[in-house]
């Protein structure tokens, strides 16, 4: 290896640094913790389709560290994924796999199943062990109906009518055990996934914010409905916190211009073939 | 938000009572319907009664993620087996199948599984393949947490050759005992009953299942 | 103590009107010891696009040299200059790649798009999860405090002057109430015609 031609880095995970850390762990020093989402993540099967739900409260250990982030994420037109666990492991899992699949449907020219990206996305899973930590909900429609999957960070999946995940799951458990029934009305179901949700969110510390909804509807209308309920809003200021001008003490100021990118034409020289 | 939240980390296991018993004219497979993470029902109503082929079925016990991807395994080799042989691969090859994975990967898999079907060379029949990958045959043979509970109850109960409904009553007890003793066992009852002519479903609800002495 | 506290170090980057800032604190120390008044973990990645890596500081240097040489090579395949979003897109994938060794910085990222000149701010987790807020990101050590402060001060359409005071103030008043960083402050405020780099008179306790 030159230093003017470096190697071409092997795909997948690195592992370079994993010596290092551990050394810097013996040394006594504490492994700092990932974004986690402790969240609270819905599914149903209503009589149209499926109907999603997330709160939107990302966590580092007690600290809200998102106050709104998505955790439904786009899988393919006909199917979307709700993320609980290790934020970067949720994002990029499904990322991944949802690139998969857009290639899987380019080579076979067909609607991708919801069964093929819950294979796709439990292989994954379980190749690690249990180390990329996400818990997905995986809900869609194909050509044979409407489907939900639950997924565990370890790779097995159950196919339901309903599920929760997250650390508010108990919570939206119990609204779902008390009023879910088959074959729903989508304004009775939207509900349901609402109140899952705001359970979730007032019940449990690790889910907060607002609640994101998204229906799929058979034949694939897809209707994503970000902030669906705002359930904390937050309190109007009442004054301005502004500083005066010149309150802060400034040693050194610098001024870099930033240049107006213009485009030059060059017109082109005959060569000289003399 | 670690602590009581225990169903975050712990692995998705099926804390189960299955079985699987011989009758005159197949096998039936049975199984409980609770699926735990810690101390949480994750799935009340789950399916450890598992396709591998038409009539090749297993009943998972251990760690859910673990027993189904060593379904998904090795029902896409016999199905491949199945193309080469022109036809319906033998529950024995199926089991060593599974056996062969179970064995070779004994010290990073949780999975205790039965693998019950028809076949034309041996009619109905069932092996049982517990941790560590032994593979044996059995007439009739229980697995998971709640089987220690019932293991007096087969063996005073299991007559070779029954009829199929007298076979289904005896599994249905069988399993109706082992969850109501376990803990980790619970919900409807699951049946399978293979014979050649492939496999016919049932559900016992809760509601529906058998009594016993009860205190 | 976490690696991430081993050498300290605040940071704070906010939305604007037409504008944004991004600052930190100059201390480089080792745990309780500091070493020097003079660090800069703030990096120019474009005419109008920072990125600050609070963390461990040898992560800190070796992280930048990468992004660096990622980005140079991306603006020579492109030839275009690299937008804050796909900036961050890298930054991202490169600290996921380690997701099971990883880097131990927090990276905050702010600049204005190079074609329509939109205020882009955005944080991450060590493996690379980001965070974009419509207001104002934090990261290192003073982290807790400057939320506290954020949370309060910030509000919407701040123009370049009030942005500058409120950034400056919050990060101020956040390391003043810790021990892990201070020791002066850099604030870049980052505007389509120009960046306004300026040093801070603090306490040097």
């Amino acid at each position: 290896m030159s230093v003017l031609c470096p190697e071409i880095p092997a795909p997948g995970f690195s592992f370079d640094n994993c010596r290092r850390n551990v050394m810097l762990e013996n040394k006594g020093l504490v492994l700092p913790k990932a974004t986690k989402t402790g969240t609270t993540i819905v599914g149903i099967i209503y009589k149209d389709g499926v109907i999603l739900g997330a709160d939107t409260r990302a966590t580092e250990d007690t600290t809200v560290a998102d106050k709104n982030c998505e955790k439904i994420h786009y899988i393919a037109p006909n199917m979307y994924c709700c993320g609980a666990g290790t934020a970067a492991d949720t994002e990029m899992t499904t990322q991944m796999i949802s690139s998969q699949l857009e290639l899987h449907r380019l080579y076979t020219g067909r609607v991708v199943r919801v069964a093929t990206a819950n294979q796709l996305l439990k292989q994954y899973l379980f190749r690690y062990q249990g180390y990329v930590g996400a818990a997905l909900v995986l809900g869609g429609v194909d050509t044979t109906g409407s489907h939900l999957y639950c997924i565990f960070p370890h790779g097995s999946s159950d196919q339901l009518h309903y599920t929760t995940m997250g650390s508010g799951s108990l919570a939206a458990m119990a609204v779902f055990e008390s009023r879910w029934k088959p074959d729903m009305e989508e304004a009775e179901g939207v509900q349901l996934v609402r109140d899952a949700i705001a359970a979730g969110i007032f019940n449990d510390l690790g889910s907060g914010s607002n609640v994101d909804i998204c229906i799929i509807r058979k034949g694939g209308n897809v209707d994503y409905k970000r902030t669906y309920d705002e359930a904390n809003k937050k309190g109007q200021k009442q004054n301005s916190y502004k500083y005066q001008k010149g309150t802060t003490a400034v040693l050194t100021t610098k001024v870099v211009d930033v240049e107006e990118v213009t485009v030059r034409r060059i017109e082109t020289e005959e060569m000289d073939t003399a | 938000m670690e602590g009581p939240n225990d169903w975050m980390d712990a692995p998705h296991s099926t804390g189960t009572s299955i079985m699987a018993a011989e009758f005159d004219n197949g096998v039936i497979i049975g199984a409980d319907s609770r699926s735990t993470t810690g101390a949480y029902i994750a799935n009340r109503v789950a399916d450890k009664l598992t396709r591998i082929t038409d009539r090749i079925y297993c009943c998972r016990s251990g760690s859910a993620a673990d027993t189904q991807a060593i379904a998904d395994i090795v029902s896409y080799h016999l199905e491949f087996h199945g193309m080469e042989l022109g036809g319906d691969p033998l529950v024995e090859i199926g089991a060593n199948v599974f056996k062969e994975l179970c064995y070779n990967y004994r010290d990073s898999l949780m999975a205790g599984i039965l693998v019950a079907g028809w076949d034309k060379k041996k009619g109905g029949q069932i092996y049982s393949i517990p941790i560590g990958g032994m593979c044996v045959r059995q007439p009739v043979s229980i697995g998971g947490s709640g089987s220690s509970y019932v293991y007096g109850y087969v063996d005073a109960n299991f007559k070779p050759n029954m009829t199929q409904e007298e076979c289904v009553k005896f599994v249905t007890n069988t399993l109706a005992l082992a969850m109501s003793r376990d803990g980790s066992s619970g919900g409807v009852v699951r049946l399978g009953i293979i014979t050649e002519k492939g496999i016919e479903r049932r559900v016992v609800l809760g509601n529906e299942l058998p009594k016993f002495y009860e205190n | 103590m976490s690696i991430l506290a081993y050498n300290g170090g605040a940071m704070v980057a906010m939305k604007g009107e037409n504008c944004v800032s991004i600052a930190a604190d100059r201390r480089f120390g080792i745990q309780a010891q500091t070493v020097a008044t003079n660090f800069e973990k703030i990096f120019e990645m474009g005419p109008q696009l920072y990125v600050g890596l609070p963390g461990l500081a040898t992560d800190t240097q070796t992280v930048m040299e990468k992004l660096r040489f990622r980005k140079n090579l991306y603006e020579l395949k492109e030839n275009r200059s690299i937008s804050p979003k796909v900036f961050s897109a890298m930054v991202s994938h490169m600290l996921y790649e380690k997701r099971f060794g990883p880097f131990f910085v927090e990276p905050v990222i702010a600049g204005l798009d190079p074609k329509t000149y939109e205020p882009f701010i955005c944080n991450m987790d060590l493996i690379g999860c980001i965070n974009q807020p419509k207001d104002f990101v934090v990261g290192g050590t003073a982290s807790a405090q400057l939320y506290g402060m954020c949370e309060a001060l910030w509000e919407p359409n701040l123009g370049p002057d009030d942005l500058f005071e409120i950034t400056s103030q919050a990060l101020i008043n956040a390391f003043d109430r810790d021990a892990m960083s201070g020791w002066g402050a850099t604030v870049y405020i980052i505007e389509k015609d120009k960046v306004t780099i300026r040093n801070l008179k603090t306490r040097m306790d």
